[in-house]
This record gives structure tokens, C-alpha cells and sequence, in this order.
């Protein structure tokens, strides 16, 4: 299954590349590439080389890293929450990130730090609410998931007034923050690749080394404790590791919604719950789920682009329903 | 494996709810804390595996504290079978008990051993649940899922099973297999079982001995007969019981009877004269209007002398098997002097008892109300050829009131006198 996932994930990289104004996959406007001229490209042997090194391949590998990252933590969310209705924003990391990117915005903080002032904001705005959501939602040292749930919902929507309250203020930004708002990978580049590898790749190994606890987990505290499972320690680290990777893909593609809600839903239906399992296909699936929704993004009202969040989210939103629709019929029906 | 806990306490904020709990278990023992609600049992239970901490107090295993484990050696230890496991997420029945192989799964990197693999396969067919392992674990029934949880708690080779009310959301097919299931392992593994049960019926037939908590302190200890007493479990749980033993199993079983039978009590005295079995059902009814029931004449080891005994009521006795001698009879007459109304029940009459019948004779000339139960359908209780039909319509010629049974007979006494 993983291998599997590995080589789609591999050709999807290739075919996403491939796709665009200018490749042999698109409108051919202003230039059709042929697939040689485009293979040509990639090897450096062609003017058009720049196009797929300096943007079209750093937006995909992008798009890989944030779904890949989106997708761990969201699988990890929702073995922490016992809940398939968690996602990595539960915890109110992306309304953190938001408050500082549009503080950012705001006071200017470009001028100083350059491109990546946003980032660096988002990030750390989104550690400090995911910190706040864990003291409110911890007592003694003790996570109460069921306290952490209704402090990140608490928490998000004050931050989400917040937010508002700055796009108000700051009207002339209001097309900028918005665009970083719905998600977009626009912005991508090799450097951000390289910085956003670390932490993703560090989170997911980390949340596959817990994948047996986190199944002993599912089945209720009191259980993973009497199996081995040190619970709080288990909350700790996981809740720790999934705020990182989504603080970080955040931080530079804007708040992606959906995938690391549907992503995991879906691979569990195919692979099932064993997180050995579970973690490294909703990963890979993630990954691959988030490259077609950009590449959908780029190339569906061409030559401009739509947020990629928009997409995510009209695959996201009526996929959601269905399984809500889905759960009540079966409770209806035992 | 040898359990010691000593002097176990634990308070959740400001209620305490173990208060110096002490028990010692030894290595193969099947052992059962009972107690009612809220009495500590899953609390106690919880201290033993450290997923509590206890205030003050320790678990030792083998001599060394639990604290002093990982959770890992912890759970090599215990394993634990809760009243009821479900999760929302789709796990198979195989996947349910591999996670019993978790404490003994090594290196993180790497994967479930063929060990492992061998380890849940024999366990899943000890408990014969090999044929649900493909199967989605909520799916399964109630009773079917206990047993995968068993297979889970035999695959993690603890050298203690602990389940807490395994059997609570079960029917009776499913409680009689689940501790059948766990019995034999018991007895054939040798693993040590410490079971919160609440039903003392399944306690009594399956305990090697029972701890009793009330209020979150040992109130009892030993084996289910010295344990469930008629004076313990009244005192514990506040309900007046009987307590039987199973001539089948030798072990002792327990029946309730209503809790408010004491508020109704009055004190009117009402003398029985019975036997054979045809008491009983007198004595509860009488008992349950508030009488102060007395009875006799009684032979030893008749069923009425065991409901008699049950229900705490006064009886004249008599040797098993004898007739009815002058002081028996005498202290009957007292009885009745000292009642305010006397019941007649349909017992057979033979020539050992016919002095019964005379009592009741006695009773009448006294001015006593009494009352003669003559069921609808008749069962021929003469073995003194008529002699005790004709005794009783003379009865009833000279005032005694007849009745068809025991509901009627309460509501003839409850009327006025004369009706």
C-alpha cells in the first residue's frame, strides 16, 4: 500500500509538473511545449528551464510537503481527540497563524524582514495560541482532551474577531491577507521547500513511531494505559509534533482547509485504523490529494489562479456532509 | 506473582473514596471485590494497575511497588478487561488483540514480530474468536467483543487478568461464557484473577474468596460463604436477603427481597400453623403487610423452617422427621396466646402435625381471629383418612374464616374484626 502510495505520489509530481501555460499538459499559451521540449527543459538544456526549477517544481514539491503535513497531523488530531471530526486546526493553530500574518500585514513588518516576515509571524503567533489552547485545555500537567477541544474553539474564535478587527483596520491589505487566508501555494520557492522539509518529515517519522500507542489510544486513556501506552506522555508529544508540521505549512501556504479533515477520513476507510498503517498512507495521500487540488487551482481558471483552500474546501465541504450523513444513517440503522 | 496492597487510600478532590484498603493476593487465586455503588471497586482497581496514584498506601508486586514499573512492565503484569470497549474507528477484530503485544513490542522502528503474530493467533483460539479476526470489532456483540477483549488481555501474557464488571452489559448465555472463559484460565494458565463483580450470585460460584468494600473500606474478607452472610449483605448493601446453598454446586447463592417491607412494619402478631412447604408464601406475604409473624409447629430442615429462617421469623420446632411432642405443643399454644390472629395453611396433615390442627382449635376457643387457607384447586393434604377435612370444616363451622390464599388471607386480616 505505501509503496503504491510512493510511486502515485512520484508520477503525480511528474504529471503536476508537466501541467501548465507553458507544458505540453495545458492551453499552449503563449507557447505549447512539447512533452521533449519539457523533458529537454528539465535537464537544463532549454531557456524554459527556469519555469519548471524555479516555480512550477518548488510549488509541487509545496503542495507535496503542506498536504503531506496537513494529512499526518490531522490523522494525529484525530486519534488524540478520539474523533474523526478533528482536524489540525482544532487546536487553534490556524487562527494563530492568521493573527500573525495579518499583524504582519499591518504594522508593516515586511519592510523590515522581507519575504519572510508573514511566515515567521504565522508561525509563531500559531505556536503561542496552540500553547495558550494547551494550558487552558491541561490541568497539573494532565491533558483533558475534552477541555482542549472547547479551549481551541473558544480560543479560535476570539482570534478570529481579532483577525477581522485587523482586516478592517487595514483595508488596503484586505486583498492580500484574504488570498493568504483561503490557502495558496503561490508563493512557493526552493528555499521554502527545503525549510518546510524539516518539519514535516521529522513530524510524520515522529507520529509513525507512535502509531501502536496511538491505536491503543482509540480505545479510551484508561486501555493504553493498562497496555503500556503512557497517555499524557503519548498527548504531549503527538499534540507537540502536529502543532509544528501544521504551524509550518501554515505559516507558508496560508490555512488549507479540509485536507487534513478528509484525507485521513478516506484513507482510514481504505486501510483502516492501525496507525502503523494509517499515518504513512494519509500522509502520501495528503501529499498527492494537495498537488492535483493546486495543480485544479492553477490551471481551472487560467491564466490566472483560484486559491487552492477554495478548492479543498468544495471537495472538502460536501465530502464532510456525506459522512455526517453517512454516521447517522448507520447509528440510525444499529 | 504475589499482590500485596497495603493500606490503599485515594480521594478524588474533596470525596475520599478508598480509606485504607488492605489485600493480599495469592499467586492463581480468583478473587472478587463486590461492594455496592460507589463503594471504591474501580477506584481499588485502578490503584492496582497505577493508572491512579493512591494517596497514601502501596501496591506491591512481588515485594516491589507498582510505582517503581514502566507502564510497559506494568502491563506485563496486569491486563485489564474493562465493563465494555467500543471505539468509533474501524479496527478489526485482529487488530483489537494484537495491541495486547504493545508492552512486549520492542525497538519503535520495528514491526510486530512472527512471536507476536503466533502469540495473538493462540490467543484468539483459546478464547475461540479466530473466526471474528477479520471482522470489524463493533460489529460484534456485546459478548463476542468481551471475548476479543479476553484474547487482548491473554496475548499480553500478564501473570494477572483484572476485569472490572466484565459481565455488566452482557445477558445471562453471555455472563455463564464469559466466566466459564475466564474460570479456565484461571485454572489452567494459573493466572491470577481479581474481578469487581456486582451480581454475588456469579461471585459465589466463581470466587475463590470475596472482598467486600463499603464505603471505600474492607468491610468483609474470605471465602463467598463466610463473605455473604445474611447479616453482612444487609448490613452493606441495606437490603434483607436470603442466603441458600446450591445443593447442585455447594456454593451459596443469594435472593433479595423488597426494601421497604421494614417501613410498613406495624408489629401486629399473626401465628402460622404450617408445614411442607406451604408456608413460605404465608410467611412473605405477612411479612411484606408489616406482621410480626411467628410459626410452628416446624420440623428441622422443613422448607417452611428454612423460609422462616430466611425471613428472621420466630418458629417452634421440633427434631426432623418427629411427631409433635408435649413441649413443642405447649410453647405452639403460647405463640398463639400471644398473637392477635392465627393462619391456618393448606399443610398435609399426618399424625406426627394433627396437633397442629388443634392449636388452631385452641385458638378459636381463645377468641382469637383465625383465618383457614383453602386453595382453589385442593391438593389432597389428608393422610389421616378424613380425619383432618372433618377437623377443618368444624373449623370453619365454629367461626374460622376461610380464604383462598395468601392475598386474601392479608386482606381479611386487614379488615375489621367479625367481617
Amino acid at each position: 500500500m505505501i509503496v503504491l502510495l510512493g510511486i502515485l505520489l512520484a508520477g503525480s509530481i511528474f504529471l503536476a509538473v508537466m501541467v501548465g501555460s507553458l507544458g505540453p499538459i495545458g492551453p499552449g499559451d503563449p507557447v505549447k511545449l512539447s512533452f521533449n521540449d519539457a523533458m529537454d527543459a528539465l535537464m537544463g538544456g532549454s531557456s524554459y528551464a527556469w519555469v519548471f526549477w524555479d516555480v512550477r517544481i518548488p510549488r509541487v514539491l509545496m503542495a507535496a510537503l503542506v498536504g503531506a503535513g496537513l494529512a499526518c497531523a490531522g490523522t494525529a488530531m484525530q486519534a488524540i481527540f478520539r474523533n474523526s471530526m478533528a482536524d489540525p486546526f482544532v487546536i487553534g493553530v490556524s487562527s494563530g497563524a492568521a493573527l500573525g500574518a495579518a499583524t504582519a500585514g499591518v504594522i508593516g513588518a515586511g519592510v523590515i524582514m522581507g519575504a519572510y516576515a508573514s511566515p515567521i509571524f504565522a508561525f509563531g503567533s500559531a505556536l503561542a495560541a496552540v500553547t495558550v489552547v494547551y494550558k487552558l485545555g491541561s490541568v497539573k500537567g494532565k491533558v483533558y482532551v475534552d477541555s482542549l477541544l472547547l479551549s481551541g474553539v473558544a480560543v479560535a474564535a476570539f482570534l478570529g474577531a481579532l483577525v477581522s478587527l485587523l482586516i478592517y483596520i487595514a483595508r488596503q491589505q484586505y486583498h492580500q491577507l484574504l488570498f493568504w487566508l483561503l490557502g495558496s501555494l503561490a508563493l512557493a520557492s526552493t528555499d521554502k521547500v527545503l525549510i518546510l522539509l524539516a518539519p514535516v518529515l521529522v513530524g510524520a517519522f515522529v507520529v509513525i513511531l507512535y502509531g501502536r500507542d496511538l491505536d491503543a489510544l482509540l480505545m479510551g486513556e484508561e486501555t493504553a494505559h493498562n497496555l503500556g501506552a503512557s497517555p499524557e506522555v503519548l498527548k504531549k508529544v503527538i499534540l507537540a509534533v502536529a502543532a509544528m508540521m501544521t504551524a509550518a505549512a501554515v505559516a507558508f501556504s496560508g490555512v488549507i482547509g479540509f485536507v487534513g479533515l478528509i484525507v485521513p477520513h478516506i484513507t482510514r476507510l481504505v486501510v483502516g485504523s492501525n496507525h502503523r498503517l494509517l499515518v504513512p498512507s494519509a500522509t502520501l495521500s495528503g501529499a498527492i490529494f494537495l498537488i492535483w487540488a493546486d495543480t485544479l487551482a492553477r490551471s481551472i481558471v487560467a491564466p490566472t489562479e483560484l486559491p487552492v483552500g477554495i478548492i479543498t474546501a468544495l471537495c472538502g465541504g460536501p465530502f464532510f456532509l456525506y459522512l455526517l450523513r453517512r454516521n447517522s444513517s448507520e447509528r440510525a440503522s444499529s | 506473582m504475589r499482590l500485596d496492597a497495603k493500606d490503599v487510600s485515594f480521594s478524588y478532590r474533596d470525596s475520599i473514596v478508598l480509606k485504607g484498603v488492605s489485600l493480599s493476593v495469592r499467586p492463581g487465586e480468583f478473587v472478587g471485590v463486590m461492594g455496592p455503588n460507589g463503594s471504591g471497586k474501580t477506584t481499588f482497581l485502578r490503584c492496582l494497575t497505577g493508572y491512579l496514584t493512591p494517596r497514601s498506601g502501596a501496591v506491591k508486586v512481588d515485594g516491589r511497588p507498582v510505582s517503581s514499573f514502566s507502564p510497559k512492565e506494568v502491563a506485563k503484569f496486569f491486563a485489564v478487561v474493562p465493563q465494555i470497549s467500543s471505539t468509533d474507528f474501524p479496527f478489526s477484530a485482529y487488530d483489537i488483540v494484537l495491541m495486547g503485544r504493545i508492552p512486549h513490542a520492542g525497538n519503535r522502528l520495528g514491526g510486530y514480530s512472527r512471536k507476536d503474530v503466533a502469540k495473538v493467533r493462540d490467543a484468539m483460539a483459546r478464547t475461540n474468536t479466530t473466526q471474528f479476526a477479520g471482522r470489524t470489532f463493533n460489529a460484534l456483540s456485546g459478548g463476542e467483543r468481551q471475548r476479543v477483549v479476553i484474547a487482548r488481555a491473554i496475548a499480553q501474557e500478564p501473570q494477572a487478568l483484572l476485569l472490572d464488571e466484565p459481565t455488566i452489559y452482557l445477558d445471562i448465555s453471555g455472563q455463564i461464557e464469559i466466566m466459564d472463559l475466564v474460570k479456565d484460565i484461571n485454572r489452567k494458565e494459573g493466572i491470577t484473577v481479581i474481578a469487581v463483580l456486582h451480581d454475588v450470585n456469579l461471585a459465589a460460584r466463581y470466587c475463590d474468596r470475596i472482598v467486600l468494600l463499603s464505603n471505600g473500606a474492607v468491610k468483609a474478607v474470605g471465602p463467598p460463604a463466610e463473605v455473604l452472610t445474611q447479616e453482612t449483605i444487609q448490613e452493606v448493601y441495606g437490603v434483607e436477603v436470603a442466603v441458600r446453598r446450591d445443593p447442585m454446586t455447594n456454593s451459596v447463592y443469594v435472593m433479595p427481597r423488597s426494601v421497604s417491607w421494614k417501613a410498613r412494619m406495624h408489629g401486629t402478631g399473626v401465628h402460622l400453623l404450617c408445614g411442607g412447604g406451604s408456608g413460605g408464601p404465608l410467611m412473605k406475604a405477612l411479612t411484606d403487610a408489616g406482621y410480626s409473624v411467628t410459626a410452628g409447629v416446624l420440623n428441622v430442615l422443613d422448607s417452611d423452617f428454612e423460609s422462616a429462617k430466611d425471613l428472621r421469623i420466630p418458629v417452634v420446632v421440633e427434631a426432623p422427621f418427629s411427631q409433635i411432642g408435649p413441649e413443642a405443643h405447649a410453647e405452639n399454644l403460647r405463640m398463639v396466646q400471644e398473637s392477635s390472629a392465627v393462619v391456618v395453611s393448606p399443610f398435609p396433615v399426618g399424625p406426627g402435625n394433627f396437633r397442629n390442627l388443634e392449636a388452631a382449635r385452641h385458638a378459636l376457643e381463645q377468641g382469637k381471629r383465625v383465618f383457614v387457607v383453602v386453595p382453589k384447586e385442593f391438593p389432597s393434604i389428608d393422610f389421616v383418612g378424613g380425619r383432618a377435612s372433618e377437623f377443618i370444616k368444624g373449623l370453619i363451622s365454629s367461626g374460622a374464616v376461610e380464604v383462598k390464599g395468601p392475598e386474601e388471607a392479608v386482606r381479611c386480616l386487614q379488615g375489621p374484626p367479625g367481617d
